[in-house]
Parts: structure tokens; sequence; C-alpha cells
């Protein structure tokens, strides 16, 4: 139930997070186009890029955590015998869920505290700089729950998507 | 105080096998919990260290670089590579290092090199009767050149990895890794040239004529315009390096897609899935090795750690060497992008204290990446190598040390003669 749950999520996000990179590649494009065709350089195309890329960061560190994506040094804990490395496999992903939340937490107090001032070039609150910091912090939180409970069941958590 | 506290949980989180960007962010954490001052500036500096425009760049080139990738571009620059040397000696190992310089400078990556030609030539090798320990060390080897080519995106790391230190712009970055990307592979030749004669390998048939040459070239081209596009549109002010990179997505698009039509529908969905997985995990680390890095220049870690090998030798090449050492040992134990984001802010002041440009210790830096990409226990593109040649690491390594010389020969010669790396972009940029 709640590794199906996980499961619709991780596709969700690295749905989105795919959606961001093209439109991404699109706004930059735009520029360039922008400069060249029309004679006039967008000054939001940048703005919204150097957002955007925050968002893609955001879902893709935290579907990165679910798949297993992050790259560590496991060399030394593959010679653990097995009932331990289990052990460490479960403190490591609590401390990332740590870290987690921390960035859920910390992410919201920059939101809050931003919230009436106003980005440069975008029409819209500085907050949206450190919203991602609270989509991927709380993702991060559920994503590692979902593997210490797979690893104390014995199972193991698979890619929803791609 | 704090510094240990940095140090040693950093040392230890990473021991146990926290991945590197959470331990990064986790030791982070408890220096700036001891050293009283808010938990929230860690993030903060983390957000700050992700909104810079030429960072946007990276996305774009893994991703051209995954599109790549997918489509078809390998078996043509296999048949050019083929036409040109595979008649000379041990010909397909010639062969599969051209090939894999060409292919990194398509896709940029060392990574994406070794799958991509390493598919194509290590079964093709052993089929021909190649030694798999032989066309496993030549493939992995010769793919190190992509993080030397102009689609690189370790190469705009590295830039970015300077902020605050010496301002290195990406041009001149690319343009320094021109000289040495070809006298790495011209290295590696001679290497795969020398094995194939001590071990007696076979000649296989007469050069096909310069028509194959032209006809296959021709068939390669448009894969390979991609570094033409990214060089010439940024030399000439077109693009920015980022607006190149993004363009290069489109190029990649159009050849898969359009041009070869090798690239299926699923095949462009996975290589958007694997782009934004991939660009959340390197994006991450950038984002939180700048709070690092805050903490760093804080507490004077380039100073001390200069000072501590200034009492050993004050030679400027016995410097150098220790650097060397220093980041060889930790490229071995990190992959690339957090030991180009965690020691460019710790050893290029000191380089640049002994007389080092900041962009020939890029060049340094990226080169020893590069060897720890094929050294254990964390060496990711001899891994991919090794699996797809069906060997274990240790069999690799019993006969690598020809093609370790190669690197190391590159690598020495890049440290200590500047032009290597500076002739380039002094001559093209008029310093």
């Amino acid at each position: 139930m709640y590794t199906r749950f996980c499961a619709t999520l991780s596709k969700l996000s690295l749905m989105l997070a795919v959606a961001g990179l093209i439109v991404l590649i699109a706004c930059v494009q735009y520029q360039v186009i922008g400069r060249y065709v029309f004679n006039d350089t967008p000054t939001w195309a940048e703005a919204l890029a150097l957002l955007l890329v925050l968002y893609i960061t955001a879902l893709g560190v935290a579907v990165g955590v679910r798949d297993a994506g992050h790259i560590g040094m496991d060399s030394i804990i593959s010679l653990l015998p097995d009932r331990l490395r289990l052990k460490l496999e479960i403190v490591i992903h609590i401390l990332v869920g740590i870290f987690g939340a921390l960035m859920a937490y910390n992410g919201y107090i920059w939101a809050a505290l931003k919230w009436n001032d106003q980005k440069p070039m975008l029409p819209i609150p500085s907050s949206m700089d450190y919203v991602p910091l609270i989509i991927a912090g709380v993702l991060v939180v559920l994503f590692t729950i979902e593997h210490v409970i797979a690893l104390i069941q014995g199972k193991e958590v698979v890619p929803a998507w791609n | 105080m704090e510094l240990i506290v940095l140090g040693v949980s950093f040392g230890l989180l990473l021991i146990i096998g926290v991945p590197v960007g959470f331990a990064v962010g986790l030791s982070s954490v408890a220096t700036i919990i001891t050293a009283g001052l808010p938990v929230a500036v860690v993030f903060q500096k983390m957000v700050g260290g992700m909104q810079v425009f030429s960072f946007l760049a990276i996305p774009f080139f893994i991703f051209a670089g995954e599109l790549m990738l997918h489509g078809g571009i390998a078996q043509r620059i296999v048949r050019f590579a083929n036409s040109l040397v595979g008649h000379v000696r041990g010909g397909l190992g010639m062969s599969n290092v051209l090939g894999c310089t060409l292919f990194g400078g398509v896709a940029g990556s060392p990574v994406a090199d070794v799958s991509a030609m390493g598919s194509v030539m290590i079964p093709l090798m052993k089929k021909e009767g190649y030694d798999t320990d032989y066309a496993v060390n030549v493939t992995t080897h010769a793919s190190l050149v992509g993080a030397l080519m102009p689609t690189s995106h370790n190469l705009i790391l590295y830039t970015l990895a300077t902020a605050g230190i010496a301002s290195v712009s990406v041009l001149n970055m690319m343009l320094a890794c021109v000289i040495p990307a070809l006298l790495l592979t011209v290295l590696n030749l001679l290497a795969a040239y020398g094995v194939a004669i001590k071990r007696g390998y076979p000649t296989r048939g007469a050069f096909t004529g310069w028509g194959e040459v032209f006809n296959s070239f021709i068939a390669a081209l448009p894969g390979l315009l991609i570094v033409v596009i990214i060089l010439v549109g940024i030399l000439s002010g077109v693009f920015t390096a980022t607006e190149s990179a993004a363009t290069a997505v489109l190029w990649a698009l159009l050849i898969t897609a359009v041009a070869y039509r090798s690239l299926s529908w699923n095949d462009f969905i996975k290589s958007c899935a694997k782009a934004s997985k991939t660009t959340g995990v390197v994006l991450f680390l950038i984002g939180i090795s700048s709070a690092f890095g805050y903490f760093l220049a804080m507490y004077d870690v380039p100073e001390r750690t200069g000072e501590l090998m200034g009492t050993i030798t004050q030679n400027p090449w016995m410097i150098f060497l220790m650097i060397n050492l220093a980041l060889f040992v930790l490229g071995t134990f990190l992959d690339m992008a957090p030991t180009l984001l965690i020691c460019t802010p710790i050893f290029l002041p000191i380089a640049q204290k002994f007389g080092m440009d900041p962009t020939q210790f890029g060049v340094v830096i990226l080169l020893n990446c590069a060897l720890g990409l094929n050294t254990p226990p964390v060496g990711t593109t001899q891994a991919v190598g090794c699996a797809i040649g069906g060997i274990s690491i240790g069999q690799v390594m019993r006969s690598i040390l020809p093609f370790y010389g190669a690197l190391l020969a590159c690598m020495m010669l890049v440290t200590y003669v500047p032009a290597f790396s500076l002739w380039l972009p002094n001559f093209v940029l008029g310093h």
C-alpha cells in the first residue's frame, strides 16, 4: 500500500522533472531566438530557467533517493556480514531521511521569510526559490521510510518509471 | 574544533556508505551547529550555489549525452575509425581508441562513452580473438578523453567550483582541454599498439581505400558536428556556453530522431528520465558543495593545507606532485563530480600560490579524476567496461599498466609543461 503510494509519487515526480527539463531547454532556446530573430532579449527567460532548474533538481534528487541513484562508497559495507550490513543500510537511510527533514524544515523557514519579497525578473515571490527544498525534503523523507520498511521486510524497492 | 567536526563527520559518513551529497550536507549541518550558527545558513548557501546561469549547461550536456547514447552514432563512428586504422596490427584496438575519442567528443562523458562504444567494440574484439582484458582496458582508457571534450559537463563543473577563487571562463577551459585530449589519444594509441605487438594480435585485411574513409566519415559527420557547433558558436559570440549546450540537445535530437532515425519514442523517454535523475544527483551535489566550500574557506582549509605542504617542501614541482597524489587518492574513492567540487577549493589556491594557472590546474584535476574512474574501489567507467566484457575488475587490473602509463605520462606533461593546456586558449583568445 505505502509502496504503491511511493511508486506513484516517484513516477509522477520524474514525469514532472522530464517536463521541466523540456521547458527549460525551450526557455534557453527562446532566449537565443528572441535575441536574433525578434531583436529583443527576453529578461524573464533566464530568471525562469534558473528557477525551473531548482524544481527539476528537487524532483531528481528525490527520485534518485528512491531508485538508489546517489553514489556513495559501498566498498566497505559490502565486506560486512549480512546482518550488520542490513543494520548499517538502515542507518544510512535514516541519516539521508534526517537531511531530507532538515531540508524541508529550513526550506519552509526561508519560504515564509521571503514571502513578501518579489523576485527581480519575475512577478512571483522570492519564496519560490525555497519551495523546491520543501518538495525535495518531504519526498526524500517519504522515500527513505519506504526503503527502511523494505529493508526490514527483506524486500527491494524497484524504480517506478524508466 | 569546527574544522575537526567537518572533517571527521564527513569522513565517517563517507566510510559507512552515505551517498556523497548527503554526507557533504550532514557534515555541513554538524559543523554549523558546532559553530553555533543557524542551520538555515547551510540551505541558503545551497540554493545560492545553484543560481548561476552557466550552471544550466550541465543538465543540457547530460541530456545531449544520453540522447547520443541511443542514437546509432557509435556504430557509424566505429566504421569510420575502422576504415582509417583497422588494417594495422591490433587494428581493432586502434579503431577503438580513435572511436572512443570521437564519441567522447559527441557525448562528453567517459561513462556514456564506455557504454556506447564498449557495447559495440568489446564484443567485436572478443569475437576477433582479442583478449577480453585488453578489449576492456583499451575501451575504458580511451573513453576517459570524453571528460576533456567541449561537450563535457565536468568541465563546466570545474569552472563553477572555481567561483570565488579564480575566474576561469568555460570557453577558456574548453580550449585548454583540446591539446591534452589529443595528447591522451596519441598516448592511448601507442599503449594499445605496444600491447598488440607484444601479444602478437593479428592484422585484419588491407586498407579499404580512401573512398571508404570518405563515405564513413560523411556517415558519422552529423554526430561529430556537435563539437564544431559548440566551439564555433561560443567563439563567434553567437551563443553563451549555456545556450550552446541547449543547442547541443536540439542537435542531438535532430540527428538521432530525424537524420539517423535510430531513436524510438521509448528511447527518448528513457533518455529524458535518466537525464532528469542524473541532473538531480549532480546539481544537488553542486548546491550542497557550495555550503561545504563556504566552511572550507571560513576555516582557512586551503591556507592550512598549503602551510602543511610547505613544511615538507617549497619546491613547486614537488608541491604539484603532492597535489596530484592527493587528487589521485581522493579520486579513487569519490566519483568525478564530488572530487572536482570538494578538491578544487582546497588545492586550487595552493597550486596558484606555487605558480600554476587556474586553467592549467583544471586540466590537471580533470585528468586525475579520469584516472580515478579507472581505479577501484569506485571506478565508474571501469565497472561499466568490465560489466560489458563479462570480466572481473581484478583481471583487468593485471594488465592495466601500459594504459595507466599513457594516462600518467599525459598528466605529468600537462602538470609540468603549461603550454600543453595554455597555448591554445592564449593563441585563440589572444591573452
